[in-house]
């Protein structure tokens, strides 16, 4: 089959072809724009928060009076640990998705000169560590006289343990074991690695930083007061978590349970990420919607240009072209116009990323996206032009000799 | 002539139903998508208090006795601390007694149980506006009966309340309810007045407690003064002073936090300008501040719309679903105008008859324009159900903001004004296309 014949073809139909290409070129750009957002989102949405979501949950007080922390811990902690199927409590001042305490920046230097990030810190009481199930990578967990008390809201001296991800930032290349950080007077030396813990109100500051967190020991006290972790087997979870908010009215009538920061961390996570799901079922809807209206519109157009090339397709026909022939020219003449488009789109594409890129925090679209793209749209073209290229494929050479 | 061409451009129409049926549908969906998303961020983006919020600045002054941030740190780690430029409560009572704007107030959000008076009903969790007597008037809080409290009373520290319609109902089966008690965080509080139910969008008063929301609303208003002496607090403050540790998530100490938005009225440029040179004067004053490295008076008189433009309230998500959406218009009105071109170009016999039978470039132009344009309404009628079930479908989604997604007056003649305009535009290229066929040509070859 020719190419030629089809190209001399088009350029007596500009402004029809114009179109097709165009709008396949703007159903490009969209389309590998709205992926890239949707997998942006979905990439979001399964972050490893380095803890045993299924079988924690957590309980946060407020409105009690500050002086009496020291008693409303011990007399929490005892009133949960009744709670049959009850396995841990353990007192934090955070978890993962929930609202966040500890955020501050650290320095790699006592004087504060070299800045090495805003990290999470997860101060947290004994038992804690083996609640969360947070897996040791390298060095060790804390020991029990690691767990200090505190004065401020970390402890001005502590063994701690940080991510992979932020280790590999901080020390690039390099043992972490035993380094030192600061956050202004406070000194932090690092005694274990852990795979994951992820800041708990996610990725503020971009997505790269959302594992740059730190587990601190410490003793509950009056700066660690309020918010408890319970671990449970999953499937007694949350009739545990049912019973601990009410265990609460009980132990601690003097406090106020903050329902809406006291749920499963499944269901904490569920809620985090509920803007996001409905942003992707948003652009999946934009996608379909988008490449229906192009099918339809290639649909719409080859039809037309069948019906006017009635008298033609009859002429080749009745001088030898098979049935293969007249299909053929109608699908190359399609995958030609599509193909034009595609190479207009990728470009359009780069430059609604761009534009998007300087509106929202938005990584640049990998070059993977664009073929891609491009297999999608030259698929759904062949899809559309088949029907109409059938119907021309049926006439018959008879028509030929009539007039119209 | 007009009646004419629209006559001719109905009657094309009819010619080829099925791709008109197409170029229809694929107008309402692109229409109807870019509806749904620039219905929501108008919404969004509506004036809080028409009429009011022209005159309305949020003060702030810098005076907590503390080192500043080392914001230069946050910024390389792409984080904004947020801050809702609140004051610390000895400077709002300094603000307030001086008396320099029209009218001012200091609030701040507090949450508590409400029951009636001898504890047959309760409300858990009631949201609760701590502020002044300025506050009713200045933010135009609709009163059913009853009256709001004096400027004594908030001297007085007096325990009295403004309820709105709906706590009265629940709580006394009535809104008759004024010189009823209420037992607010267990102390009681006369109510004085019952309001209507307040709740402008966005919450801009008090951006730090929430935005947008559609179920939650403050349904009682007291004398700040009171409701600390009811042991009620604000949430997290802005800052505290170096002298108390502040616990994250702890009730802030009301002398030395900044715990209260500070709003002042301030009716011409002329107020505006002196306000803020008063206020740079009270910063100034304030020798103690010296030995925390804060030389420089700092100081903010924002008025409502700064205000919402700095706090970045509409969610990103918004905007970006209307550009989202824009596209896919273009894309719809592309794909138009090609089954349009089409359209017309079959007819390029019929056109050349009437060329030359003396029917004007111009004439022909006209009515392949309007061909398009009637296209286009009829896709922009079709677009407003599929708006409908759009917003329908948004507010389903139990985003906090979304429940807003409404469609009013405005937006809907501003779908028809837009159908109309995509219309001539989707109708310019193809119309101009048909309108340069030759007479002659198609004459002898039909």
């Amino acid at each position: 089959m020719q190419i030629q014949p089809v190209l001399s073809a088009l350029r007596r139909h500009r402004l029809a072809t114009l179109l097709i290409a165009l709008e396949i070129a703007l159903a490009c750009a969209v389309l590998c724009n709205a992926c890239f957002l949707i997998a942006n989102r979905v990439g979001l949405m399964h972050v490893d928060s380095g803890v045993d979501e299924r079988s924690l949950a957590t309980i946060s007080l407020t409105g009690y009076d500050d002086a009496k922390s020291t008693d409303l811990n011990a007399r929490v902690t005892s009133g949960l640990r009744a709670i049959p199927g009850v396995q841990s409590v353990s007192v934090i001042n955070q978890v993962p998705f929930g609202e966040h305490a500890g955020t501050a920046g650290i320095t790699l230097d006592s004087a504060g000169k070299q800045f090495g990030g805003v990290v999470d810190f997860y101060v947290a009481g004994p038992e804690s560590f083996k609640a969360l199930g947070l897996q040791v990578v390298e060095g060790r967990a804390p020991s029990s006289d690691e767990y200090q008390p505190l004065q401020q809201f970390v402890p001005s001296n502590a063994n701690v343990l940080v991510t992979r991800t932020l280790a590999d930032h901080l020390w690039p290349g390099v043992d972490a074991l035993g380094k030192e950080f600061w956050c202004d007077k406070f000194h932090f030396r690092v005694v274990g690695v852990v795979a994951n813990l992820a800041k708990a109100e996610g990725s503020e500051g971009g997505p790269s930083t959302i594992q740059w967190s730190v587990f601190t020991p410490a003793q509950p006290g009056p700066n660690l007061s309020g918010r408890y972790l319970l671990r449970a087997d999953p499937s007694q979870l949350w009739r545990v978590l049912r019973d601990a908010r009410a265990a609460i009215a009980t132990v601690a009538p003097d406090a106020v349970v903050d329902q809406l920061q006291s749920q499963t961390i499944t269901d904490l996570r569920e809620r985090h990420f509920r803007q996001d799901r409905v942003m992707a079922g948003m652009l999946i809807g934009v996608i379909v919607a988008l490449l229906l209206v192009t099918a339809l519109g290639i649909v719409g157009l080859a039809s037309f240009w069948v019906a006017q090339r009635r008298r033609q397709i009859g002429i080749r026909r009745a001088i030898g072209a098979t049935r293969g022939d007249i299909l053929h020219y109608f699908q190359i003449e399609n995958f030609l116009i599509v193909t034009f488009g595609i190479v207009l789109g990728m470009v359009l594409a780069y430059a609604l990323n761009l534009l998007l890129m300087t509106q929202y925090e938005l990584p640049r679209l990998p070059l993977y996206y664009l073929p891609i793209g491009a297999l999608i749209l030259w698929g759904l073209g062949q899809l559309a032009v088949l029907g109409p290229a059938m119907r021309a494929a049926a006439v018959p050479p008879v028509v030929a000799t009539r007039s119209v | 002539m007009f009646r004419y061409n629209f006559k001719l451009a109905l009657h094309g129409l009819r010619r080829f139903p099925k791709s008109t049926t197409l170029a229809v549908l694929t107008v309402a969906l692109g229409l109807a998508a870019s509806m749904t998303t620039l219905a929501l961020l108008h919404m969004l983006s509506a004036d809080p208090l028409p009429g009011r919020s022209d005159h309305l600045y949020l003060a702030w002054v810098d005076t907590v006795q503390a080192k500043p941030f080392n914001t230069e740190v946050f910024k390389m780690a792409g984080i904004t601390i947020s801050s809702y430029d609140r004051i610390r409560m000895p400077d709002a009572e300094a603000l307030l007694g001086a008396h320099r704007a029209m009218r001012q107030t200091a609030l701040a959000d507090m949450s508590a149980d409400v029951e009636d008076g001898n504890g047959a009903h309760r409300q858990k969790d009631q949201n609760l506006l701590a502020t002044t007597s300025d506050f009713v008037p200045m933010f135009g809080v609709a009163l059913r009966y009853g009256r709001s409290w004096s400027a004594t009373e908030d001297a007085d520290r007096r325990p009295v309340a403004v309820i709105d319609e709906n706590l009265a109902q629940q709580l006394f089966g009535t809104t008759h309810a004024v010189d009823r008690v209420v037992r607010i965080n267990n102390k009681p509080f006369q109510v004085i007045g019952v309001s209507a139910a307040y709740a402008p969008q966005p919450h801009f008063y008090e951006l730090a407690s929430w935005s947008f929301s559609g179920s939650e609303h403050e349904s009682v208003f007291v004398p700040y003064g009171a409701a600390l002496d009811a042991g009620m607090s604000a949430y997290g403050p802005d800052g505290c002073d170096d002298s108390v540790t502040q616990k994250p998530g702890a009730a802030p100490d009301p002398q030395h936090c900044a715990w209260l938005s500070y709003w002042v009225q301030l009716d011409t440029p002329a107020q505006v300008a002196s306000y803020r040179e008063y206020l740079t004067h009270y910063v100034e004053q304030q020798k103690s501040l010296a030995g925390f490295g804060k030389k420089i008076a700092k100081v903010e008189l924002l008025g409502v719309s700064q205000w919402l433009e700095k706090q970045n309230v509409i969610p990103d998500n918004v905007r970006l679903n209307v550009w989202m959406a824009g596209s896919f218009l273009l894309l719809c009105m592309v794909n138009v105008a090609g089954l349009l071109a089409a359209k017309f170009m079959r007819r390029s016999g019929e056109i050349g008859i009437r060329r030359a039978l003396g029917a004007t470039r111009g004439s022909i132009f006209t009515q392949h324009v309007i061909e398009a344009s009637v296209v286009c309404v009829i896709g922009g009628v079709l677009a407003l159900p599929l708006t409908m079930l759009g917003l329908k479908i948004l507010r389903l989604q139990d985003d906090g903001f979304t429940d807003l997604a409404k469609l009013d007056p405005l937006m809907f003649t501003g779908l028809f004004v837009l159908a109309l305009a995509v219309g001539v535009l989707v109708g310019l290229l193809p119309a101009w296309r048909a309108s340069a066929v030759e007479p002659g040509l198609q004459v002898k070859s039909a």
